[in-house]
């Protein structure tokens, strides 16, 4: 079985714990075995929205993930990216596991969102998707379901 | 073995040098500042803990001091450099890791 490892940033954007459950529920659909590494934070906020965890089974502390990362464990990297730390968090993810890569940017300054982008850009061969959104994620699930669409047809 | 992160919580012997800061605002503060320069790939063990940011990383040698100066994520804070005493084989294995 594939699988996958989506990598989720900071909490504080509101767009982000819907979009990791949409997302692990895309994923699975597709075929892929999901695992979620997040901080304890970001962790708590799946925990109450998927309490029997129906979308969501494997979480993984961002850190132990990190520590215990190699070439080969997943065959997917998708990553929220939506501050600078997490930019770095991305981009460290990808040289270590050298496999094909998403990065999801979203912020809701356009400023902050193209050079997040063009970061991620200059630093990977990842594909990105990117749109202005921090309450309603709809505009990055579109962009996002265009990209798995993608992924799906290779 | 020496642990980063154990050090940071366990010792009051560290310099913060920026904090809450951008990866490249800091990677230009250790290129500027640190006496020697050696660049990793980023998730390279550095005592003791993979490091975070966009390659090639710096990481800067005081062999005066008996420090390094690294950048150190955390994905809630961001980006800071700190500066932290470490024994000269530490130092060394740095070195070995040297990219470019």
């Amino acid at each position: 079985m594939k699988k996958a490892l989506i990598l989720l940033g900071c909490p504080e954007s509101p767009a982000q714990t819907p979009l990791a459950i949409y997302t692990t529920y895309k994923l699975t659909e597709m075929g892929y075995l999901v695992t979620v590494a997040c901080t304890p934070s970001a962790k708590k906020l799946i925990e109450v929205a998927d309490p029997a965890e129906h979308y969501l089974k494997n979480k993984m502390d961002i850190e132990t993930c990190l520590d215990g990362l190699e070439e080969g464990l997943y065959d997917l990297l998708i990553g929220f990216v939506h501050k600078d730390a997490a930019v770095s968090y991305f981009v460290t993810f990808y040289h270590i596991l050298n496999c094909k890569s998403l990065a999801v940017v979203f912020h809701r300054d356009p400023e902050k969102l193209e050079y997040f982008e063009k970061t991620v850009q200059e630093n990977t061969e990842a594909e990105t998707v990117s749109a202005r959104a921090y309450h309603n994620p709809t505009p990055i699930r579109v962009r996002l379901d265009r990209a798995l669409k993608k992924l799906e047809e290779l | 073995m020496f642990c980063l992160d154990t050090y940071l919580r366990e010792s009051e012997d560290y310099q913060i040098h920026m904090s809450r800061a951008g990866f490249k605002d800091c990677a230009r503060f250790i290129e500027d500042k640190a006496p020697e320069v050696v660049h990793v790939k980023p998730g390279e063990k550095i005592v003791g803990a993979r490091v975070i940011g966009l390659p090639p990383v710096p990481i800067g040698i005081n062999e005066e001091k008996g420090t390094i100066i690294l950048p150190y994520t955390k994905p809630c804070y961001g980006t800071a450099v700190v500066e932290i005493p470490v024994p000269s084989e530490e130092r060394e294995k740095i070195r070995e890791k040297k990219i470019g």
